[in-house]
């Protein structure tokens, strides 16, 4: 490809940076709406120059070294960005996101001027340059730039709740941000170089070498914990659930799946030549997903504060996306990538449902909300639909991800992980409808164990028309029903071998095409038993309750909100990740 | 190897630190405990011995040095932890105002039992206000 393009590179990064570091010196000054007008064109613009460079990208990735220090005699000194197609459209996807949920967001921030949108800001040039570097420590800058921003945003309200949330988030986050900073040093010590391509072709000569499996396992575990796997989960439904509605659908959509997009990436590029990781990483990553698709679908179910439930749903489709990184394969990451954008489309409408009756029916609980939002029936329906397409209806984007998850993970005879995922997906899916059925058709009188979940009641300020707050969230809807599969399909082996730095394949592998039908089927099946509960048989209801009744209050219990014993999980976790790469 | 000895053990008494801490004030100590596991390995990674730091200001090009890459990192990292800590005590000073207590088993986000049963009332209420029309 030509010069041209390359220069733009870091362009999407700096943008929203230039632009929040201009509103931040200029906040006082700046009128009403102006902030609200700069931060949505500034993400729309980084959507659409993000789109210019993946449509660019096609022929082969773009490199842009920052200074000119490129790589002489395979020697790597500069720092780069490397983009190539799927990594281009991830961040268009995530511009995009950003841009609506501005809208979403209009006015709802009144008197903070501006900052709201600053710290927005910083967050999505620090998605980008995430999704868009080549160079392990400039990886971990805009990690910890995510976080920080994420961290502020969380603890916005400066609520006790939120406050709590925040500081549970920000420990784990930042001991994630430790653990990779150690990988980061030991492989640089191994390789000598900090740049993807450098360090893949030495970690390709060395061979066996502890170290370098010790470092993919502190980074691993970092990315892990960003992208809410079990046992690295519990931060995510505390911040989830107490951020600003807005705040909510950016993490849910794009921030969890990011940390997954960077372990598919870091994966499958810098530690590709490594035969130790790549024979643990297949067992490795479809166990933790498929516990983490079942555990947190199950969680979700279980929920009656909306935004924890659709918190809990986030951690079991990222279980998901990591079964569709331990396929190893262009179908599996090609799956993942496409699941990414639909899952993130999805989830935020969700989540902006919630923001909606936060806004205009002063409450986020299920059991409350029951049968108060009889007045915004549209909203309604767009629940309905996401909830459907959440669990896996044949149409748009998010399914068009799962075929290719769930094709990859049957060709490779996961079936344990495939049956997982599906399950998970009708439990969220369940859970969702269930949760519409309550609030929008007045079901479901009888409330079962979801009663005794945590809940709070919250408010969020009412001061916007409905139709605003609508639009952004059916704009996601249509844009996941509505983006011409054909293109994607068109796309995908293509983007997906480029991503993974393999050569081309010609089609992508489908799963069974029944398997999202039973997923529809589960979780309407589990919606129609928790709203029509107290219509049925007694001998059925008692029977499930007393099979279920005690695991849910373990796993309640488990989820307890203390920092320490979300701590002493984390290690858990790592010395799982360890031991599952040593017997590799 | 002592290096990484020292790191290991500095992340994993930080961390027990963290997982046993009662006062927030205390788990931020910890924190920064777990970071320096982070300086110690990285500035031992990076150490030749004999060598000078990596300022060639007095010294000839081609002097021995340790590497700058791994000194820039810590640096880094520095500039991090002190973002971090400040954002921790900001949100354990706010935390305190409102709850009244730096205890993190009296300070936590959500629990089941203290609210939930005024969700029901309210619910239940909202049920005879519909049925009674």
């Amino acid at each position: 490809m030509t010069a041209f393009p390359a220069v733009l590179l870091p362009l999407p990064v700096a943008i929203p940076l230039v632009v929040c570091a201009a509103m931040l010196a200029t906040a006082h000054l700046l009128p009403g709406r102006v902030p609200d007008i700069l931060a949505t064109l500034a993400a729309l613009g980084v959507a659409i120059l993000s789109a210019f460079i993946a449509a660019h990208a096609a022929d082969g990735p773009l490199v842009y070294w920052f200074g000119g220090w490129e790589p002489r005699d395979g020697v790597h000194l500069g720092i780069g960005f490397s983009v190539d197609e799927a990594s281009g459209w991830v961040a268009a996807f995530i511009g995009l996101l950003y841009a609506l949920t501005f809208v979403f967001a209009w006015g709802f921030f009144g008197r903070t001027h501006g900052h709201f949108q600053i710290l927005m800001l910083l967050f999505l040039a620090a998605m980008v340059g995430f999704c868009f570097t080549r160079d392990m420590f400039n990886l971990f800058v805009w990690f910890e730039v995510m976080s920080v921003a994420a961290f502020a945003l969380t603890a916005y309200h400066l609520e006790e709740s939120a406050l709590s949330g925040a500081i549970n988030f920000t420990v784990i986050n930042s001991l994630a941000g430790f653990l990779m900073l150690g990988g980061i040093g030991l492989i640089y010590a191994q390789t000598g170089t900090l740049d993807f391509e450098g360090i893949a072709a030495a970690v390709a000569r060395g061979g066996r070498d502890p170290v370098v499996a010790g470092a993919f396992c502190l980074v691993a575990a970092a990315l892990m914990i960003k992208g809410a796997i079990v046992p690295f989960q519990f931060w995510l439904a505390d911040a989830h659930a107490v951020a600003p509605s807005p705040v909510s659908v950016i993490f849910s959509g794009s921030m969890v799946s990011l940390g997954l997009f960077g372990l598919a990436k870091v994966s499958a590029v810098v530690f590709a030549g490594s035969d130790q990781v790549q024979h643990g990483l297949p067992v490795l990553l479809t166990a933790l997903g498929s516990f983490t698709a079942l555990l947190g679908g199950w969680m979700a179910l279980l929920q009656r504060h909306l935004k924890r439930m659709l918190a809990f749903s986030t951690i079991s489709h990222a279980g998901i996306m990591l079964t569709g990184i331990g396929a190893l394969s262009a179908d599996g990451t090609g799956g993942m990538l496409v699941y990414v954008v639909g899952h993130g489309l999805v989830k935020g409408a969700l989540f902006m449902v919630a923001g909606i009756l936060l806004a205009t029916r002063a409450s986020i609980d299920e059991i409350a909300l029951r049968g108060l939002g009889l007045g915004i029936g549209p909203a309604g329906i767009a629940m309905a639909i996401a909830g459907l397409l959440l669990c896996g209806l044949p149409i748009g984007v998010l399914d068009q991800g799962t075929r290719g998850v769930q094709g990859a993970l049957a060709q490779q005879g996961h079936g344990i992980a495939l049956a997982a995922g599906a399950i998970g997906a009708a439990l969220t899916g369940a859970a969702v409808l269930r949760a519409a059925g309550r609030i929008f058709l007045g079901l479901g009188p009888d409330s079962g164990d979801e009663a005794g979940a945590p809940s709070e009641d919250e408010r969020e300020k009412a001061n916007r028309p409905l139709w605003l707050m609508l639009a952004p969230c059916c704009a996601l809807l249509v844009l996941d029903v509505g983006l011409p599969a054909h293109l994607i399909e068109h796309a995908l082996p293509r983007a997906a071998s480029a991503f993974m730095h393999r050569p081309a394949v010609d089609t992508v592998a489908e799963g069974p095409g029944w398997l999202p039908w039973m997923s529809v089927l589960a979780a309407l099946a589990g919606a129609a038993y928790g709203l029509l509960r107290d219509r049925l048989p007694a001998f059925v209801v008692r029977s499930v309750g007393a099979t279920q009744s005690a695991p849910t209050r373990a796993l309640e219990a488990l989820h307890s909100g203390l920092i320490g014993d979300y701590a002493a999980w984390l290690a858990v976790g790592v010395a799982i990740i360890v031991a599952m790469l040593a017997l590799a | 190897m002592l290096p990484y000895a020292v790191a290991a053990w500095l992340f994993g008494i930080g961390l027990y630190g963290i997982a046993t801490s009662r006062n927030f004030i205390h788990l931020v100590g910890c924190l920064g405990v777990c970071q320096s596991a982070t300086y110690v390995l990285l500035l031992g990674l990076g150490y030749r011995w004999g060598s000078i730091a990596p300022i060639f200001y007095d010294h000839p090009p081609g002097t021995p040095a340790v590497d700058p890459v791994m000194q820039a990192l810590v640096l880094t990292d520095i500039v991090v932890g002190a973002t971090l800590t400040a954002l921790l005590l900001v949100l354990t000073i706010q935390a305190y105002k409102r709850g009244g207590s730096l205890d993190p088993e009296k300070l936590r986000p959500m629990r089941a039992g203290s609210k939930s049963g005024r969700g029901q009332g309210s619910s239940r209420g909202k049920d005879e206000e519909r049925t009674a029309p």
